[in-house]
């Protein structure tokens, strides 16, 4: 819990309405997608500073730097890893495990994307499917948008299972203190589960009608995937300084190390083993390249919505929002849970789950008082990375990576129309969170 | 000098709805990067070539905004590529048509021309600002037949 600070806004404005009206414009900016939401969130950032209801010294508290040093980590490792060809040679290397036949692709490729989204970012798994996916697709004949919607779910659905997944996992984690192996134990059963029967519904509206003819799967299957790999040195780099991570994650707390600390570290190792053979100059050119493949939007839309909601948070608002809550809720704190599975899975169809995700954390935080602990908050912490994560499959809006996947529709002439795809992903998203309510019913009530 | 004194004010052009195969033809005949695309009454609407060609050979996923980079793992052969462009014929040179090659115009000052000529790495259409009719083609061979031979 953090400090109040005794905010003195410019003006002589009252702080909490001051914070208030700029959070409410904050968010109505970042949903209608007039501005770009990085411009919005330092924008507003800079407001709560210069406005008086923050000093930059408590604004700097306010920024998460776990979250920030974690994704910057991964994003800086995924993108000097693309570029071995690892990606292209797993999707090729599966799609020829099942011959290639169309309905054994899509099996495959759900699977690879969820298990990609797992372990890095989902819109980093998405751009480098989806192209391989419309490649084996054109080369069959086969209609992609069955793959492509698929691949839009196990992304979300993958992203939900470990810690590392999905933006709010990694920011529950740092807020809680939760470490990979926690998120492992907790949310990667039930995403398997989902992830599994999501196949069915797959099978019945689209995979029985898949077919191309033996000329066309021998095609792909004179695909050679070893080609794929145009770094070998890169390549075992990568996988040994992946390896190191991930082992880093699982023993974090024998170790002491924050993920923050460990993604960093990989990072730099990975920049030393990539630049070492090379001389001054090309090393340059080749960091140069490396930095860029960080997405500094969204890294500056999260620091900028960090201070945002510190603000709303440090003049009481989110304090007065949680009672509201949980005289909503009777203070029953199951019942919170399963409100907040609920509403976290629409409202994250709807808008983005970052900016909610980062507001309900100290909303829950406050709420560990009414509830005897911040240990018995666990059910709560579940429910929102469950629902914040899983709801992201209920519109074309609700992740960032659906509209990556949806372009790719587009770019290739079979576009995925934003009411035809809410009309069946919607449902199927709320049957996830249906199972999901069973699962936290059964396992932490 | 202006961009007319190397141009070739007679070069072979095709219509917008003209087939692809006639364009090809055209192309593979007398050796053309590419070609101008005219509406009936002389207009300059863009321009079809090579890189269209070589374009649609292609997988799509190659091509597009953030697509595959490189695609050493497939193994098609000229056949495959032969029966893609045969998919290709039978549409009009409109569907394939860059409308955002550069052009000159004719009183462009020669150097200039020749600069343009250089950076565009394609032959350059002569274009009448007013009238926006084709008035010409500059080639690399028709630059460099006229600079020699001055």
């Amino acid at each position: 819990m953090h400090e109040a600070h005794q905010a003195s806004v410019i003006f002589g404005l009252d702080p909490v309405w001051y914070a208030g009206v700029l959070f409410v414009l904050t968010y109505t900016l970042i949903v209608a997608e007039r501005l770009n939401r990085a411009i919005v969130a330092v924008s507003a950032a800079s407001l709560m500073v210069v406005g008086g209801v923050l000093t930059q010294e408590a604004a700097v508290q306010g920024i998460d730097f776990n979250t920030i040093g974690l994704l910057t980590g991964m994003m800086v490792i995924v993108g000097i890893t693309r570029k071995s060809g690892v990606f292209q040679f797993v999707a090729i290397w599966s799609t020829k495990k099942v011959n290639a036949e169309p309905w054994g692709i899509l099996v495959m490729l759900v699977l690879v994307t969820a298990v990609l989204s797992a372990l890095l970012d989902n819109v980093t798994t998405v751009l480098l499917i989806a192209p391989v996916t419309l490649l084996i697709t054109d080369e069959l004949k086969v209609n992609a948008y069955p793959y492509l919607f698929a691949e839009i779910f196990a992304s979300n659905i993958g992203g939900t299972a470990t810690l590392i997944g999905d933006p709010p996992n990694i920011m529950i984690g740092s807020a809680v203190g939760l470490n990979f192996n926690d998120f492992i134990l907790n949310l990667a059963p039930i995403a398997v589960v989902i992830l599994l029967l999501f196949l069915v519904p797959l099978y019945f509206f689209w995979g029985r009608s898949l077919e191309t003819s033996v000329e066309r799967q021998q095609k792909v299957m004179n695909y050679r995937e070893a080609d794929a790999i145009t770094d070998h040195r890169l390549l075992w780099q990568s996988l040994f300084v992946i390896t190191i991570v991930i082992a880093g994650f699982i023993m974090s707390h024998t170790i002491g190390a924050e993920p923050a600390t460990i993604a960093l570290f990989g990072a730099a190792l990975l920049l030393v083993l990539d630049n070492l053979p090379r001389n001054i100059d090309e090393q340059s050119e080749n960091v140069h390249g490396s930095f860029c493949e960080v997405e500094w939007v969204t890294i500056f839309f999260f620091m900028g919505l960090f201070i945002v909601v510190y603000g709303v948070e440090t003049v009481g608002i989110l304090e007065m929002l949680a009672e509201h809550v949980i005289n909503l809720t009777g203070g029953d704190r199951n019942v919170t849970a399963m409100t907040i599975l609920w509403v976290s899975a629409v409202a994250s169809a709807i808008v983005d789950n970052i900016p909610f995700v980062a507001t309900m954390i100290p909303l829950i935080e406050s709420m560990a008082a009414d509830f005897g602990g911040a240990e018995q908050l666990m059910p709560l912490w579940w429910s929102l990375a469950l629902g914040s994560c899983l709801g992201g499959n209920g519109s074309l809006i609700g992740a960032s990576a659906n509209l990556i996947v949806a372009g790719f529709a587009e770019r290739s002439g079979q576009p995925i129309r934003f009411l035809p795809f809410m009309l069946m992903a919607f449902p199927l998203m709320l049957v996830s969170i249906l199972i999901s309510t069973v699962y936290i019913y059964w396992r932490y009530f | 000098m202006t961009a007319t004194s190397i141009m070739d004010p007679n070069p072979t052009v095709v219509k917008p709805t003209d087939l692809i195969k006639t364009a090809i033809g055209y192309i593979m005949d007398n050796r053309y990067r590419n070609l101008p695309v005219v509406a009936d009454d002389g207009t300059y609407l863009g321009s079809f070539g090579v890189s269209c060609l070589l374009k649609n050979v292609l997988p799509k996923a190659v091509l597009m905004k953030h697509g595959l980079t490189s695609v050493p793992f497939v193994q098609e052969t000229l056949a495959d590529l032969h029966n893609r462009l045969h998919e290709l014929e039978h549409h009009t040179v409109d569907m394939c048509m860059n409308t955002e090659a550069r052009t000159v115009s004719p009183d462009t000052p020669l150097v200039e021309t020749l600069l343009i000529l250089y950076n565009n790495r394609d032959s350059l259409p002569v274009v009448d600002p007013d009238s926006g009719k084709l008035v010409g083609v500059i080639s690399y061979w028709d630059a460099g037949e006229k600079i020699l031979s001055a």
